[in-house]
């Protein structure tokens, strides 16, 4: 067939089709449930488009002139690019990824997950005890001027529990970009091999552990534990998972098992982000407590404890039970 | 194009589930750069345009603006990929982040290769990434490595180029695609040169012109022009 055949027999099929993407490829919601009587049906575009890639081959294979080629191109990259678009997000999937996906992700990395939560409580724990029985070991781990603004921190004295100043909006917009940036940090120094990630947990466990053996230490106990236990739940689970997401990808670096290397990392890519996301949000939610509710001065110790306590258990069950039976367990 | 050897160039070609070839033009780290470094101007800016109205609000302002720079650092590139393929700095630059098969990037891939760019940062000014963009065929940093990504040069299409004479000749003979392309080139850059240089070139096709010098310019002109439908 020449050319010019070829043009006159599809050129009106292609003209509907651009059409189609201009008027009705950019916005799905909008156009939703109304017809264009000039244009061709929805359902009819991916045929369409299969269709127009099968004339581009032949257009190609037959040698017609770059312009042509170029043209089919163009319109069947515009069609490729709409028909495999990323899904607008949906709420009724957060809320799936959230409550089963999420506790999934962390349960399907459980080796990661407890190698990461042994390298960040067995420091804490070691350091605080460690600080209980010999106390002047704080000064190798901490300055004078960090052990000062701790002490004022937590001062029994204060009205403010936690913080030299601020009020509870300016700390919650403080805690969110200091915290989360750091659990996205952990889980990404990962990438170095699991390195980065391992640093991370063991600098955090042995800062924590001495802040909170030294105020336990020095009497400021407390006030201190009246402070920390509402968030730590959210707060310290999310450590260990961000940086179980950055153990499980150093890991494949190192030992991509059955796979490529670049296969092994973009799969543990994969999963890192979706754990990031449920770490976000768990910091996000810590950062709530951690400004409005843990500041609170005149809540008694046993106010915090209990819900605390209510607080843990909560999320332990969601990570334990989350997505138990779903459809997407495996 | 299919036709002859294989250039060497840094395009990346897929075929699409429909068995079409795409080609893909990777970017490499200085066109990056730019559009990273305008990036932050925009979010710079639009941090200090906003502070001073949200500082005015007092403390519930101040946390406001805290998290509105969370936002801007962590979501900003990861947003405005999924959605439109590009950040405000790449726009301007004309490049595209798509995945690997060249199908639009997801949300788990974006998110992955921006997270990644603290490490791709390390030890300072994004030393890691240029080595690593310096290393990969298609100049991908780590960031892109993990999340299965590439960077791509999306410029405006073309114009066609303008007509240089109002004749149209037919070529005596039925032209190659390379052949086509390298004639509308010719007819298309031809001007910018001088006239010496023009003949020049357009000598080597005399075989085809069926004259030399100037008349073989305009001839080679003409027949441009009935290649791309000026009949």
């Amino acid at each position: 067939m020449k050319q010019e055949q070829f043009v006159t027999r599809y050129q009106h099929e292609w003209q509907q089709f651009e059409q189609w993407l201009q008027r009705r490829g950019g916005h799905a919601r909008s156009v939703r449930g109304t017809v264009d009587a000039d244009l061709p049906g929805d359902e009819t575009i991916p045929q369409r488009y299969r269709r127009l890639c099968q004339q581009l081959a032949l257009a190609r294979h037959r040698g017609y002139s770059p312009q042509l080629v170029e043209r089919l191109q163009q319109l069947s990259q515009n069609g490729h690019n709409l028909l495999y678009r990323t899904p607008p997000p949906r709420w009724s999937r957060a809320v799936e990824f959230l409550f089963a996906d999420f506790p999934l992700a962390v349960r399907s990395q459980a080796g990661a997950m407890w190698t990461a939560l042994a390298l960040f409580a067995v420091p804490l724990v070691g350091i605080f005890v460690l600080l209980q029985l010999k106390p002047d070991l704080v000064h190798m781990l901490l300055s004078t001027t960090q052990i000062a603004q701790m002490e004022k921190m937590y001062d029994p004295a204060a009205d403010h529990l936690g913080r030299d100043s601020g009020t509870d909006w300016a700390m919650f917009g403080h805690y969110i970009m200091n915290n989360i940036s750091i659990g996205l940090r952990t889980f990404a120094s990962g990438l170095l091999a699991g390195i980065g990630t391992v640093l991370v947990l063991l600098f955090n466990g042995i800062t924590i552990g001495a802040v909170a053996g030294h105020l336990q230490q020095a009497g400021f106990g407390e006030p201190f534990w009246r402070f920390v236990v509402g968030h730590a739940p959210f707060e310290l689970t999310a450590i260990v998972i961000a940086g179980g997401a950055g153990l499980q990808l150093g890991l494949r670096l190192l030992a991509p098992g059955r796979m490529r290397r670049i296969d092994a990392l973009i799969e543990g890519g994969r999963v890192g982000a979706r754990l990031c996301l449920g770490v976000a949000f768990m910091l996000l939610v810590a950062a709530f407590i951690e400004a409005f509710w843990s500041s609170i001065a005149w809540v008694p110790m046993w106010g915090k404890l209990t819900v605390s306590g209510i607080l843990w258990t909560l999320v332990i069950l969601w990570l334990w039970r989350g997505g138990r039976g779903s459809a997407h367990a495996h | 194009m299919p036709a002859g050897a294989p250039m060497l160039d840094t395009y990346r070609e897929v075929i699409t589930p429909e068995g079409v070839p795409l080609q893909l033009p990777a970017a490499g780290p200085v066109p990056r750069a730019l559009a990273w470094l305008i990036d932050l101007l925009v979010r710079f800016g639009v941090l200090m345009v906003m502070s001073p109205v949200l500082l005015a609000l007092g403390d519930f302002g101040q946390g406001l603006y805290l998290g509105l720079m969370f936002l801007m650092f962590w979501a900003y590139p990861i947003v405005l990929e999924v959605w439109f393929g590009q950040t405000l700095g790449k726009r301007v630059l004309g490049l595209r982040v798509v995945a690997n098969d060249g199908a639009p990037l997801g949300w788990m891939p974006a998110i992955v290769r921006n997270l990644l760019r603290t490490v791709d940062a390390l030890p300072f000014g994004y030393a890691v990434g240029l080595i690593s963009c310096l290393c990969d065929p298609y100049g991908r940093r780590l960031g892109d490595l993990v999340a299965g990504s590439l960077v791509v040069h999306a410029p405006p299409r073309a114009a066609e180029p303008p007509a240089r004479i109002e004749t149209v000749l037919a070529p005596p003979v039925p032209l190659q695609p390379g052949e086509q392309i390298a004639l509308i080139a010719f007819a298309d850059r031809a001007p910018a040169l001088s006239g010496p240089r023009q003949n020049e070139l357009a000598d080597i096709a005399s075989g085809l012109s069926q004259a030399s010098g100037a008349a073989g310019v305009l001839r080679l002109y003409a027949m441009a022009n009935w290649l791309l439908g000026r009949r």
